[in-house]
């Protein structure tokens, strides 16, 4: 039968409840438990196979080999260039990586922060000063 | 359209497209107008090509399903299963029932999802921005069980080659049945809202209307083709995945204008949630995934899956290595726009949102590059040439 | 109130001018929100109106090619001024109209009309195709609902026997209010200014969805904020009018807010109520149902005062 307003029940109920709109970010919901964030990485049980840096759809994953025999990496992990598919986290027989569910808001206004070097502590800080250390000779060859 | 028209006769042409408020995504359309009544429509599309099928072949069988998932944002998990089913047809690999169901539950929450946002869609092209808030607002329900699922609300990332990333567990279970039963009474709510509201029924009733005939020779597909009796659903006429163990019923409406179309889609709406909760009650047990070879052996293969806007084709050749030889994908929305230009003559200017979004169009799953040639004239592009006819194409 | 103010007073600060543009910003907000809360969601803050605004008159103004420069930049001007200018006479603030005459209801209804038709010259100004349909459009809605919307306005004024706002104003103040025995009168009133303002279900004029903006496509800056300010300004001096004649009167400011308020609601919701009818709808819905509805109400008060006259 028709009528003339149909949903007139809704809309004057709507006056009296609370609005549906999250009051992100004053109010936050808790997040879901297979949200998935930004890629954490275990040193310690990796075999450096390189399946997950073969498997990723966007190359967002590098490993550094620094000593194969005694499975010493450094992963450098593009936190820009992934698309949180979670492929590698599948690919990885021995479970070294999985998606962070409470880091998810990764804005940044600089490059920087999206360049992630995981590893033991020595070796990430070897990694770097190399890396420095290549492009202050570049700049000096300029 | 005929040149030796009244030289009176201004030919007036109103643009609608490519940036628009009616359209979500850019598409052409001129609309040749004689005061309101439209006399003449064409289209032109193909501004969001982004050349995914040349991508596929410098990918990996593997990387490919993530690329494959973002060509539409709506059906995105019908675009991972097709291909994963192709993959698995070429491999000759079997995969297990739990995942099958699984992929099937993903499958349904998605049309569920893609059908509450259409609903809003085509509310507010025709000024009812009211249904359109709330449908949005319980389409969140449907984006937050999928959240829980499987960590995103779009581009699921659910498919594997050989199976499923994610289970579902008891928990998951309940929240899915307690969302679905909040949604289905406000579908029944809807259901009403759109068959009784006098001003929506005066926009939808008689608007674009498609007889039984007309949709057979326009070859239309999926809802818009259901609407006017077409029996023609790819879960029915040839089920995949699950859907040979929870058969589906088929919809269909017999007005064939767009109120049949909003009658059609929310009726589809009942079957999924039915079919939700047989399959929440009888998942199989099992495993997720089942081995897959790194080299898929050589071959050709096809797979057709029922998108929520029609039926989606996916053609794949292998030639043994790891990387695709051929990858093509002809999405559902292209059948329809020969209906709405067919159709679109006699009607108001006022008419022409409301048709358009009355055949649930999806931009980014249309544009392929199609070249059609006479026989015996075959011509290699390279790289520079595509490049160079894409920028004058536009001009 | 009758407390006298200068008429230069009147004319730029209060209750005209500067504080009916303020005012009018308030009613935005209000109506904004309201309609979001019916939607369940939570609407803009209140400084909201005040922000587009500023921001507006920060941009560009562009003219665009082959438009009459002049009067693309003066019809804006024009409408405002007309808005600006029918509040003279009307009971704004609850305070007796500045300026008042025998006949001041005729030239306010006129002076409100003129928004329609500036829009109406502003589409048919520019060259460009969703221009032209949209002033189309507002013509044609201007002589739909223009008919019924007079009637009914025109009510009260044979019941009080004049043609005076203040005279009416007065008489409604003294009397059983006039939605109690002019009902009908009341609803095509209220949905007759919903339609002059170009508000939902009545805005095919300006459907964002088929023709952009319509005749407002093509203006940018300071024209767009003048056609915006002026539709707030209209916005409050129809409701008053109609708040005057049906409500029983103004005679004070607290009269004034809760009274308008009060339409100000009934309007936000009849808004979120309905999808937008088409143009074609729209006339047949004006000249089939509102202005028979007019005619029958126009009648009965015809009716009513012969009966009384007898008696």
């Amino acid at each position: 039968m028709p009528t003339i307003g149909a949903m007139l029940g809704d809309v004057v109920h709507s006056l009296f409840i609370r609005p549906a709109t999250e009051y992100y970010p004053f109010i936050r919901k808790s997040d879901p438990e297979r949200l998935r964030g930004k890629l954490i990485w275990n040193p310690e049980k990796c075999s450096g196979c390189q399946l997950c840096v073969k498997d990723c759809p966007s190359e967002a994953l590098e490993l550094v080999v620094l000593d194969k025999a005694t499975k010493r990496f450094v992963m450098l992990y593009h936190a820009d260039r992934c698309t949180y598919c979670a492929q590698c986290v599948e690919s990885c027989r021995l479970k070294c990586l999985e998606m962070s569910n409470a880091q998810w808001e990764l804005a940044s206004l600089k490059k920087d922060p999206f360049a992630n070097y995981y590893g033991r502590e020595g070796d990430v800080q070897n990694v770097l000063a190399r890396a420095t250390q290549k492009s202050t000779e570049s700049t000096d060859r300029d | 359209m005929s040149e030796e028209t009244t030289s009176n006769a201004k030919k007036f042409i109103v643009p609608i497209g490519p940036q628009h408020p009616a359209l979500k995504e850019p598409g052409h359309f001129e609309f040749t107008v004689d005061g309101e009544i439209v006399t003449g429509a064409a289209v032109r599309l193909g501004y969001v090509h982004r050349g995914i099928e040349k991508g596929c072949e410098q990918n990996t069988w593997v990387q490919d399903l993530y690329l494959l998932e973002r060509v539409c944002g709506i059906c995105s998990h019908s675009h991972a299963t097709a291909y994963v089913l192709g993959v698995e047809k070429l491999a000759k690999v079997i995969v297990p029932p739990r995942a099958q169901a699984i992929r099937t539950l993903f499958l349904e929450l998605e049309r569920v999802h893609s059908h509450l946002l259409w609903l809003g869609v085509a509310a507010h092209e025709g000024g009812y921005d009211t249904l359109f808030m709330y449908s949005w607002r319980d389409r969140e329900t449907v984006m937050d069980i999928l959240e829980n699922l499987s960590g995103n609300r779009v581009n699921y990332s659910a498919n594997l080659l050989g199976g499923v990333k994610y289970d579902v567990d008891q928990k998951q279970s309940d929240e899915i049945r307690k969302g679905i039963d909040f949604l289905e009474e406000r579908t029944k709510y809807y259901l009403n809202v759109v068959t009784t509201d006098e001003t929506f029924l005066g926009r939808t009733r008689h608007v674009g209307q498609m007889t039984l005939e007309q949709a057979q020779a326009l070859d239309a597909i999926g809802p818009t083709a259901r609407a006017s009796g077409l029996q023609r659903d790819v879960r029915v006429d040839a089920p995949y995945a699950a859907y040979t163990d929870f058969p589906i019923k088929l919809v269909t409406a017999n007005g064939g204008d767009l109120e049949a179309r909003f009658i059609v889609r929310i009726n589809e709406l009942f079957e999924s949630y039915r079919i939700i909760r047989a399959i929440l009650d009888n998942l199989p047990e099992g495993e997720l995934t089942a081995r897959m070879p790194r080299r898929i052996p050589e071959g050709e293969a096809i797979s057709r899956v029922e998108a929520p806007r029609g039926e989606l084709f996916y053609f794949l050749k292998s030639n043994g290595s790891d990387k695709p030889e051929r990858v093509k994908v002809r999405t559902p929305s292209l059948c329809n726009w020969a209906s709405v230009t067919h159709l679109a003559v006699g009607h108001v200017l006022a008419d022409m949102p409301m048709m358009l979004a009355g055949i649930d169009p999806c931009f980014s799953c249309n544009d392929r590059s199609v070249t059609i040639r006479k026989e015996g004239d075959s011509q290699a592009w390279t790289w520079e040439e595509l490049r160079r006819y894409g920028i004058e194409y536009y001009k | 109130m009758n407390l006298p103010i200068p008429p230069v007073i009147a004319l730029l600060l209060f209750p005209g001018g500067i504080f009916l543009l303020g005012y009018g910003m308030i009613y935005e907000f209000v109506d904004r929100k309201l309609v979001a809360r019916f939607q369940n969601r939570i609407g803009p803050r209140w400084f909201q109106p005040l922000a587009d605004w500023v921001k507006l008159l920060a941009k560009e103004e562009i003219i665009p090619d082959g438009v009459n420069a002049g009067l693309f930049l003066a019809l804006p001007v024009v409408a405002l001024a007309g808005a600006l200018t029918a509040a003279l006479y009307a009971p704004v603030a609850g305070w007796i109209p500045s300026f008042s005459f025998r006949g001041d209801l005729v030239v306010t209804l006129y002076l409100l009309s003129m928004m329609t038709l500036c829009i109406g010259l502003a589409g048919a100004n520019t060259l460009d195709r969703f221009s032209i349909v949209g002033a189309t459009r507002a013509l044609t809605q201007l002589f739909s609902y223009e008919a019924p919307f007079l009637l009914a306005i025109l009510g009260p004024a044979i019941a009080a026997g004049s043609w005076q706002i203040s005279d009416i104003n007065a008489y409604a103040h003294s009397n059983l209010w006039m939605i109690v025995y002019q009902p009908i009168g009341f609803l095509v009133a209220l949905i007759g200014l919903m339609g002059k303002l170009e508000l939902p279900p009545f805005d095919a004029p300006e459907a964002e969805t088929e023709i952009v903006s319509g005749a407002l496509t093509e203006y940018s800056g300071r024209g767009l904020a003048l056609f915006k300010i002026g539709r707030n300004v209209e916005l409050v001096v129809g409701l008053t009018l109609i708040a005057a004649f049906y409500l029983g009167g103004l005679a004070n400011p607290l009269e004034f807010i809760l009274k308008t308020l009060a339409l100000l609601l009934l309007t936000a919701g009849l808004q979120s109520l309905f999808a937008r009818l088409r143009i074609d709808q729209t006339v047949g819905l004006w000249w089939r149902i509102g202005a028979i509805v007019a005619l029958v109400q126009l009648l009965a008060i015809l009716a009513g005062q012969a009966l009384q006259a007898v008696l």
